[in-house]
């Protein structure tokens, strides 16, 4: 499938910063399921916007600006041709051990109630790779799944008994139970193009990865009760939301700020992917 | 575009920029025998000139000792050998005159006139001196090609075609330059930066003419798993297979696009693209520089084998 994504992340400050520092982790890379065709991101002012490379094989852009900056909108264009693996992500940049993912973080640590809850959704199941989809399915039908503008993330064990949460805080509560049950997982952030059969779906999104002896990583979108498809174009990877948001930044100056997002990823159509 | 008329194209470029290769790997080689035997080479540089061409057995018939007449004249001019120098530039003028309307004038008159020259100087005598001119004639004409095709030609799937096949090419060039080299660019036990590595190294560079290009990357003493970096994954260096297989990509993606319809050839070479793209150097040492190679090696020719059976046959 072909997924456009047009993103653009605004911000408006109550008083002129006097400077910004953002990290973007704003860009795809190849693996066996997705080709990037092509890829942008142009800040609406000027400033320094340097490329590299995280611990996770992230592509990570700092984009450094001085001011007085009253606003300021970072805008992402992109084309990404993606194939259907049934979730295995090949191909990718592995650069650490999949053993570093059964850390625990302060997003993703479990509680009384999520352990008793991952081990009851495995109970029954025999194989790593069908408990992890038992925890799945569980997850899905015990969160309910909200949509993200004006929310932010409270953690896994926070979200749990809440019973309803964005989708990063899905993945998270996924996350804490897989890992609690000796899985390696990680924290996607990515997109998803609209398809009949997601709930969530039409923009920005997060899903979990769980590496499985013997199929490697896979990935597991909860929120929406399914493995990712060809709709789902993966971004960056980290231990959790804070290790792979998309934007994070600091700035002096600049009193209150007002955030606006704006997300959109279609299926650009028209070509068949098969010959 | 038929099919006939998109080989013919691909294949005018590949054996272009082979003619190109070769005349690098004699120009680098001979650079290599002129150093003073108290360097102390093994004396086999013509040996692994003839195998980073490729054409290790036809030249085992061809001739039994591997000495800089025996080699130069075998890459060459010598009619038996299907890549020597000669041997291209003719496959490269008969395919080119078979699409003769699909290129344009520039792009032919590049050839053409290149053949006639080639009869000069296949009928003299060379010393030393005119063959290295011979070989800057070589380079000259693959550059004239090129340039032409880039200025004068429609982008459209002829185009797209042609430059597959320099790109296909170049990055089977460059693996082989690496594959033969690969013991060279191995940590060895004995006298590691001593000067006879030093020179082998920089012939390593020479021969795909990124010398400068590697002083100017990495600010440093010339090193081993460097080299590889810059001559494997560094998309910046124009000849290094990363780069290659970007412009295979692009271009593949262009026809797709252009076609309406995209197969195994946009597949693969994407994938190829995304392991080149993901990989690091340390971890290629890692698992073997030689069998990264021969894996490539391959890759590359399967490559080309679905572009054929995608869209030249």
């Amino acid at each position: 499938m072909r997924i456009r994504i047009s993103h653009t992340i605004g911000y408006d400050y109550a008083e002129p910063a006097r400077h910004i520092t953002q990290i973007l982790r704003l860009t795809p890379r190849d693996h066996d399921g997705q080709h990037v065709m092509s890829w942008r991101i142009e800040p609406s002012i000027d400033g320094r916007l340097r490329a590299g490379q995280d611990a996770h094989g992230n592509i990570v852009h700092s984009f450094y600006a001085d001011g007085p900056i009253s606003a300021l909108a970072i805008r992402v264009e992109g084309l990404v041709e993606t194939i259907d693996l049934a979730g295995a992500v090949r191909g990718g940049p592995e650069r650490v051990p999949c053993e570093v993912y059964r850390r625990d973080t302060l997003l993703t640590a479990p509680d009384d109630a999520l352990r008793a809850f991952a081990e009851e959704a495995a109970a029954g199941a025999g194989t790593p790779l069908s408990r992890m989809h038992a925890l799945m399915a569980a997850t899905a039908g015990r969160m309910s799944c909200r949509d993200a503008s004006g929310r932010s993330g409270v953690g896994a064990a926070a979200a749990f008994a809440a019973g309803e949460a964005i989708a990063q805080d899905i993945a998270h509560v996924f996350m804490a139970c897989a890992r609690h049950l000796g899985q390696p997982a990680r924290y996607v952030s990515g997109y998803v193009a609209p398809s009949g059969g997601l709930a969530a779906g039409g923009g920005a999104h997060a899903w979990a990865e769980v590496h499985l002896d013997g199929y490697g990583w896979i990935g597991f979108d909860s929120a929406n009760g399914l493995c990712p498809v060809d709709t789902h174009v993966r971004v960056a990877a980290g231990l959790d939301y804070a290790d792979a948001a998309p934007i994070r930044g600091a700035r002096q100056g600049g009193g209150s700020e007002h955030l606006s997002v704006l997300v959109a990823a279609r299926e650009a159509g028209g070509r068949q992917p098969a010959q | 575009m038929l099919s006939r008329t998109a080989d013919s194209l691909y294949w005018v470029s590949r054996y272009v920029e082979r003619a190109e290769y070769l005349a690098r790997i004699l120009d680098a080689t001979s650079r290599l025998t002129n150093l003073p035997s108290d360097y102390g080479g093994a004396g086999t540089e013509w040996q692994s000139a003839v195998s980073t061409a490729g054409c290790e057995d036809e030249f085992a018939a061809a001739y039994g000792e591997a000495n800089e007449r025996n080699v130069c004249e075998f890459l060459t001019f010598h009619p038996d050998n299907p890549s020597s120098i000669r041997n291209c530039l003719a496959q490269a003028r008969s395919n080119a005159r078979a699409v003769r309307t699909a290129l344009t004038s520039e792009m032919w008159d590049a050839l053409n006139g290149a053949w006639l020259e080639l009869q000069r100087f296949e009928k003299k005598r060379m010393d030393r001196e005119e063959f290295a001119r011979f070989l800057d004639w070589v380079k000259n004409v693959s550059l004239v090609f090129d340039g032409s095709a880039y200025r004068t030609m429609l982008r459209d799937d002829g185009y797209w075609f042609s430059r597959l096949g320099v790109y296909i090419e170049r990055a089977d060039n460059t693996a082989r330059i690496l594959d033969v080299k690969y013991h060279v660019l191995l940590p060895a036990n004995e006298q590691v930066g001593g000067s006879l590595d030093y020179f082998q190294w920089t012939t390593v560079l020479r021969e795909v003419s990124a010398l400068t290009a590697y002083h100017w990357v990495y600010r440093e003493a010339v090193k081993p798993i460097l080299i590889a970096d810059l001559l494997i994954l560094n998309r910046r260096m124009p000849r290094s297979l990363a780069a290659c297989y970007e412009s295979i990509s692009r271009f593949l993606d262009a026809l797709g696009d252009a076609y309406g319809r995209q197969g195994p050839a946009q597949r693969h070479a994407r994938k190829t693209l995304a392991t080149l793209n993901n990989t690091r150097i340390e971890s290629i040492f890692q698992h073997g520089l030689h069998e990264f190679i021969e894996d490539f090696i391959i890759d590359n020719s399967g490559l080309s084998n679905t572009i054929f059976e995608q869209y030249l046959q």
